[in-house]
Parts: C-alpha cells; structure tokens; sequence
C-alpha cells in the first residue's frame, strides 16, 4: 500500500478497462506522484469485435446495415463512407436529392452527437444537472432522425446510390421547429457551459494540446480545430451536398478571441458546431432539389452492378468526432475483397498523452472524454493467442501485412 | 448568479413537471412480470410508452400466401434472421436475430413483409414462439 | 455525581435518539434526492428509497478485500455511525433538550465531528486499493481544509454571545436560547450572515457532496473512500452518511435557525411538542435544500487542491470579515458608551 511512503513517492494507478471515468473501455496506466500525472500509457483493443470480417463475407447491401452499427452515436457517416466508396468503384451517380438527404441527416446527427458529448464532460466533471439538461434536449434531434428514418439509433437510410426514405414536404416545419429550438438554446447552452465558474476552473487551461502536437500526431475533428487546426473535411475536401454549400471550419477564436486547445476550447468548438449544423440543414432544406432518392431503386440490380465492379477506393466523411475513413476493394465477386475501417479516435487517441502529461487525478476523467473516443468503432484488431494478448512490434506488424498483401495478389 | 447560471434554470425546474415518461409506472415495480400480470388483469395501470415514428421499424410481419419463395430476402439479410424453407417454398423469420433493417422488406417483389410498429420483444427465450415468424 | 434515575434516563433518551437519527437520516437522505431529481427534471427514486437500499444491502454478502487490514476495515463503518448518532445526543432537537447537553459544548460536537471523518479515512486506508488510498488523502486534505472556517464560525459566534453578557455562550443550549441575531446589532446580523455562508459551505464538504466529494468522486476514483466496500459495512456507511446529514443540519439550525413554535405562538404542551418536532424537520430539510441538495445540482466538481484554496482563501476570509464584523458590532455600542 501506497499510504506509509508519503504523498510524493511514486505509484502506480491503473484505470480500465472499465471504469466510472471511461464510457467506453480502454486501459490507462498512469505513473503517479501524488496527485499529479508523471506518464501514462493506454492499451486500446479491449472491444474487438471482427465487423470487417463479417462484411468480407456479406455483399455491399447487407454491409451497409453492418456500417450502420460499427458506432452507436454516430449512425451515418459510417455508412455514408463506406457507401461513397462503393459508388466510386461501381461507378454509381448519386442523384442530387440524395446528396441533400444524406447532408440532412449527417448534420442532425452532429447536433445530437456534439450535445451527447456535452452531457456526457458535464458528468465527468460532477455536473450531472448539465448532463440531464443536454440530453433532455437531445431528445429533439433524436425525435427527428427518428421520424425521418424510422428509427433513433440505427437509421438505416443510406443505401448504396443513395437513400432509402424521402424527406416529404410534411415532415419540413417538424424539422424547422427542432432547428429553430436549438438555434434558439444555443445561446443558453454557450451561457451554462463557458460562463459557468466551476466549469471554467475545472476545464480552462487543462490537457493542453498545442498547435504543433495537433497538427504532429494527426488530431482530426473537433479535437484538432479547438488546437487551432484549420481543418474540415466538407470545407477541404467536400462530399455529399457539401460542395455548394457554405462551410467553414470551427475554430475556438471565433467565439473566446483566443485558442489555447484546452478542454474549454473544444467545448467551444463542439458548442457552435451545433449552431453551425443548424445552419447547414436550414440551406439544405430550402436549397433542395427535386428528383430520385437514389440511382438504382432495384436491390437486386443494384447487387449485380456491386458485383460486376472492380477496383478499389476510399470514402471519407467529417464525422463529429473527426474524419472517418472507409477503404474497399472489390474484386467482381459478390463481397469485397477487402474492408479496412479507420474511425475517427484512432487518430485522436494518441494525443491523450501529452494532453495528461502534469494534470491531475481528478482532470482524467474530462481530459480523457474531451477528445470524444469512441472506442468501440476504433477497436479494430485484437491479438490473442493461446489464451494470451499479444502486443506486435512495428516491424512484427509491416512483415504480417506484407505477408496479407501476398496472400491477396496471389 | 451570473457565476453560476445553473441556478436559476434548476429553480424554474423545481417547480415544473418533470420530463420523465413515467413507462411503465412511475417507480419500477418489484417484479415487472407481477406488474404486467395486475395491467392485465386490471388491477394496475400501465403508462403507455412514447408513440412510435410514422416509418417505426419494429417486428416483422409475413404475408405467407402471396410469398413465391424467390429467396431474395434471404440474400439481402445482413444477420442471416431468414431461413428459406426448401420443402414449403416459404421463409421462416427468427426475430432475436433480426436487427430490424428493413431491407428484406424492401426488396420483397410481393410485398409480403411489412415492419410493424411492435417493439416490446424482449424476453427470456430466444426461441419463444413470439419471435419466430412463419 | 449522576443519579441512576438520570441515568435511565439518559440511557432511553440515548436509544429514541438513535432510531429517530437513523429514520430521519434516511428520509432525508430520500428527500435530497427527489429534490436533486425534480431540478433535473426527473422523477427520482422514491423518498423510501433509502430504506429500499439499506434492504438490500444489509442481504448483500460483505466483502473484505484479501489485502485489507479486515479489523480496521470493519471497525470502521460501526464507529463511524456510533459517533455520528453520540453527536445527535448534544443537539437540540425541536424544543426537546439535548439528552448529553449538560455534558459537552460546541467545542466537543467540533471535535466529534471529525470522528466520523477519521473513520472512512482509516477504513480507505485499509481497505488496500489505490483508489480508497487516494480517498482517504483527500478525505483528510479536506478535513484540514474546512476545520478552519468551521472554527473560525463557532469562535465567532460564542465570542458575541459572550461579549453580550451570556453565561456558557459555548453550550448548544444557550447558542440556542439566544439566537445570534436578537443579540447583535445590524453590523453583527451582516456578520452572522456572512458566518451562516461560510457554514452552508463547510456543509457540503463534511458530508462529502459536490462540489466537495473529491474523496469519492465517482468518475475519478470510482467511489473513493467507499470503493471497496460492501453489504452490511456499506450500510452502516450509508446509515451514519444519513445520520450526518441530520447532525450538519441540526447543528445549523442550532446557531443560526433556533426558534421554536412554541416560543412563537402558544400552545398546549402535547401539542407544542409535536409541532416543534415538525418544525424543527422543515428547517432541517430548508437548510439540506439550500447548502446540499441545490448545491451538489448546481456546480462541477472542484479539484482537491481548489478545495483547499476554497476553504482556506476564500472562505477563511469570508469568516475572518463576519468575525471582525461582530467584534466591531460587540466593540462600538462599548465604545460609544465610554465616549
Ligand atoms: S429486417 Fe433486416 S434483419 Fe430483419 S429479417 Fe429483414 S433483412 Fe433480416
Ligand atoms: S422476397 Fe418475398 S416473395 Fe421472396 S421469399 Fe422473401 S418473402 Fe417470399
């Protein structure tokens, strides 16, 4: 035990797999000094779950429903992803009304991802009043993506070429009401979050990522523009609808004057994002054009395409968290060759350690959340051999994918 | 209280109806079997849950007479939920394994197969007769 | 000498005490809870809830960890709840004197206060994980922290019943008798105001809530103090955290809320009893609202080492001017008579 040898002499403290401070597992390790963080360490893998070798052996029509449940917040842009990548080997056009439905309902889940997020750092920090308040409001968004895709969680409304369900012109003025709503709560919700004193001395100037450790391991999202990064995909690289619609990136600035990549900072940027989404669907509605929902309404059809096309490509989508990437390889067989998913944390996990680095016990929990991880859609691979887990070296990892790569041209 | 904005919001709160849907009573009861057996019996009352969306994919429904047992639903299940039954030419549906994607539906050239809006399934044998679908 | 008839009589009012502090801890433990819950817009468990719980811990195995110090460890929880209910025994509770009033004073409560304290910090200390170790560090940073302004109120208070002229101004019973605020002047009310601040505060760090719960704050350390506890032991935690919560309470009632019904409005004595007794819960469960149940929805967690800066910058100095306040209050009638 740690108590006779004085508060300063080192220790370890071990938090994960699973515990109160994390919503989903992954192992820290964390060498102590009395309150503070001296180093810390993290083992992610604990939720493999071998998605992508279910969808090697379904076709790209039952993978979709595969996509739709890689993450359980973010329904669409999984889908969406792997969905563009798809289109881009079969060479499918997506009609133009698809394109604005998709963008409709990638957005919506940004407002109800970004305000989950937000109730979700309250509780970290011991706000639980904010964590109800969020997530009564949540209810809203969750209530329409309900009523436009039949369902809360799993939406399943993106199918290869295109969409499943229409938005009718009945269901415009539910979704204006639930825009109007939280166009009209942002402010209140900017007001409880930043200008709230116990918020701001728990979060302003805690797990720091600079400019140059954000741009150096990779952050995307929300992460990497509270750091200051420049950085969004439907501003840099548009998919969808985006293309002619108008969309900046979030940066800190805009709303405090100043960036520091604080945990306060990428409060600030998942906050307005939710106004900024707000915006974007209102442009869509109005801007909407008639026509097909998708390329090609025949499933079967659809699948004879899917199965005729050859080649590889790779979709990628600014999911709340960050970018998401879906690579395919589809070699004129009925499921694709390949599938490699790439969520969005698996590029934000790594700057959790500088961001803990000096902080305290007590800033884990929110410094761990700030980033938003989503370890369930990261976990990709998991090593277990004879009953034990293995951990490859970079070099045990480049010869085994060398050794793929041959199996697969062979 | 300008420091601490929560205040004034919790107070207004106090005094309003909490948003809780009280489904399916207002506090849980011991044992929700019991419960449900005194709702059916009319000795309690059972708050209705939230009202389901008008395209609510709940279980399935199976029109057997107009089924040509073509075995493209089968094709398109992402979680294998359908069995074609070679000797009947009918499908059978097992509901613990459906995820509720609706994509059998979608493709049925019949029309045979119809989500419906029932969602309270769940239950202790994966095999009850309420979950497997002919 | 004490008579065998005092005794008896001590020895009955110690029990009724005991299991009026155990049901009313409880029920107020219940009563926060809904309270927390409809400023959250929830409906909450019901107020019997800790009764519920306290059930099904009590037919919960009790599990002692392989390396705690398993004397330490179950010793804990029993003197943790017996010192809480001792502390009951020396407050007024409605107009019934305290059964050990005679026998100890503010002074004594201060110290006995920290007893319950000690006791889940010994325990997390045993029960030999990081987590609890960590706990019971800032269990005892905390108690450092908040003895101070705790102090600072309880001086203050009897200096200006004693400046006033009043014997024993240390004895619950006569802080009691003589409210602080028809003893002072205005400069002393703005004092005891100040003090009243500063006790609604230390409040909520004694009975561990937010934003004070450092030593168990459930999203860092998993429950802290209590993390290896289980069944009956975590019961007996429970209990004595209810109990606490009614002596926190009680204790703030006794300096600065004492009036009594029957002091106000006449009545006959059955009667006067029973409706002082009534009384005397809804301004406990008023000052629960304000200093725990509002507080603990209406902020984030505090760091342990803004707690400390809290207690000692901030809160010290508050105490520190309500003090100086009531001196001068206490100093400048004198003064004025001199000149
Ligand atoms: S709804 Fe989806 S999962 Fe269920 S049976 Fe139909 S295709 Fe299969
Ligand atoms: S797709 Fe329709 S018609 Fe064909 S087997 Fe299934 S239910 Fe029968």
């Amino acid at each position: 035990m740690s108590e006779g040898e004085g508060k300063k002499a080192p220790y370890t403290l071990p938090i994960g797999p699973t515990h109160p401070a994390l919503k989903e597992p992954v192992m820290f390790t964390f060498q102590m000094e009395g309150e503070t963080i001296k180093d810390v360490d993290f083992a992610p893998g604990q939720t493999h779950r071998g998605i992508e070798w279910m969808g090697m052996r379904r076709n790209p029509v039952q993978i979709v429903h595969l996509t739709d449940r890689i993450c359980g917040i973010c329904g669409v842009v999984h889908t969406l992803s792997f969905c563009l990548a798809v289109e881009q080997i079969a060479e499918i056009e997506v009609p133009e009304r698809a394109d604005y439905i998709r963008v409709i309902v990638h957005e919506l889940e940004r407002v109800q991802s970004h305000l989950l997020w937000a109730g979700v750092a309250a509780h970290e920090l011991g706000f639980d009043s904010l964590l109800h308040l969020t997530w009564r409001v949540r209810e809203q968004a969750m209530d329409v993506i309900e009523n436009i895709t039949g369902n809360r969680v799993n939406y399943g409304i993106v199918q290869v070429g295109g969409v499943r369900r229409d938005i009718t012109p009945e269901q415009h003025p539910l979704i204006e009401e639930c825009l109007t709503t939280y166009e009209g709560l942002l402010s209140s919700l900017l007001d409880l979050f930043l200008d709230d004193r116990s918020i701001h001395m728990r979060c302003r100037d805690r797990g720091i990522l600079t400019y140059d450790d954000a741009v150096h391991l990779c952050t995307v999202g929300p992460t990497s523009r509270a750091s200051g990064v420049n950085m969004d995909l439907r501003q840099d690289y548009p998919y969808a609808a985006y293309g002619d619609l108008d969309v900046r990136a979030i940066l800190p600035d805009q709303y405090a004057g100043e960036t520091r990549g604080d945990v306060y900072d990428r409060i600030v940027v998942r906050l307005l994002e939710v106004g900024q989404s707000c915006g974007i669907i209102r442009q869509c509605l109005s801007e909407m054009p008639a026509g097909e929902i998708t390329a090609e309404p025949k499933i079967a059809k659809l699948l004879a395409v899917c199965k005729k096309a050859h080649g590889e490509a790779i979709g990628r989508v600014e999911a709340p968290r960050g970018e998401c990437l879906h690579y395919v390889r589809m070699d004129g067989k009925e499921s694709p060759t390949s599938w490699k998913v790439k969520a969005s944390s698996y590029s934000n996990l790594m700057s959790w350690i500088p961001m803990l680095r000096g902080e305290q016990i007590a800033d884990i929990p929110i410094i761990v959340a700030s980033i938003d991880p989503c370890l369930s859609c990261t976990d990709r691979v998991a090593v277990i051999r004879g009953g034990r887990r293995n951990i490859l070296t970079k070099e045990e990892l480049h010869r085994l994918s060398v050794e793929a790569t041959r199996r697969l041209q062979a | 209280m300008s420091s601490l904005p929560m205040i004034p919001e919790l107070l207004r709160q106090l005094m309003r109806k909490p948003a809780t849907n009280l489904f399916p009573a207002k506090y849980l009861p011991p044992s929700v079997t019991e419960f449900l057996h005194s709702v059916a019996s009319g000795k309690a009352h059972l708050t209705p849950p939230v009202k389901t969306p008008p395209k609510f994919r709940g279980k399935i429904e199976y029109q057997k007479d107009g089924c040509i047992g073509c075995g493209l639903c089968v094709k398109v299940c992402p979680s294998h939920a359908i069995e074609l039954l070679p000797e009947t030419k009918r499908i059978r549906i097992w509901v613990d394994q459906c995820i509720f994607c609706s994509q059998c539906t979608d493709m049925c050239p019949k029309g045979g197969l119809r989500m419906t809006d029932e969602f309270l399934l769940a239950t202790e044998d994966r095999y009850e007769e309420n979950l497997i679908v002919e | 000498m004490i008579g065998s008839w005092e005794l008896a009589l001590i020895v009955l009012s110690a029990v009724i005490v005991t299991v009026y502090g155990i049901v009313v801890g409880l029920f107020l433990l219940g009563i926060d809870r809904k309270l927390a819950a409809h400023m959250q817009a929830r409906v909450g468990p019901p107020i019997r809830q800790p009764f519920i719980d306290l059930r099904k811990l009590l037919i919960k195995e009790n599990v002692v960890p392989d390396n705690a110090i398993a004397w330490i460890f179950n010793l804990a929880p029993v003197v943790a709840l017996a010192s809480s209910i001792v502390i009951l025994l020396y407050l007024p509770i409605g107009s019934i004197y305290p059964p050990l009033g005679a026998y100890g004073d503010l002074i004594l409560v201060m110290y006995l206060l920290t007893i319950p304290a000690l006791c889940m910090v010994a325990g997390g200390f045993a029960s030999g994980s990081p987590y609890a170790s960590i706990g019971a560090q800032r269990e005892m940073v905390t108690m450092i922290a908040y003895e101070f302004p705790l102090a600072i109120v309880v001086v203050a208070v009897a200096w200006r019943l004693a400046a006033a002229g009043i014997q024993d101004p240390f004895t619950l019973g006569s802080i009691a008798a003589h409210p602080i605020w028809s003893v002072a002047g205005p400069l002393g009310i703005v004092g005891g105001l100040l003090l009243l601040l500063v006790m609604a505060a230390v409040t909520p760090a004694e009975l561990s809530r937010i934003p004070f719960d450092t030593q168990e704050a459930e999203t860092e350390l998993a429950g802290g103090l209590l993390v290896e506890y289980s069944g009956k032991n975590l019961a007996m935690f429970s209990l004595s955290q209810g109990v606490k919560t009614l002596v926190m309470a009680a204790i703030v009632v006794a300096i600065f809320i004492p009036w009594n019904i029957s002091s106000l409005v006449l009545l006959p004595e059955g009667v006067a009893l029973v409706a002082d007794l009534l009384f005397f819960l809804g301004k406990v469960i008023l000052v629960m609202f304000f200093s725990v149940s509002l507080v603990r929805v209406a902020m984030a967690r505090f760091q342990i080492n803004q707690v400390v800066s809290v207690f000692w910058i901030y809160l010290g100095l508050i105490g520190l001017v309500g003090l100086l306040l009531l001196m001068a209050d206490a100093a400048l009638p004198a003064a004025g008579v001199i000149i």
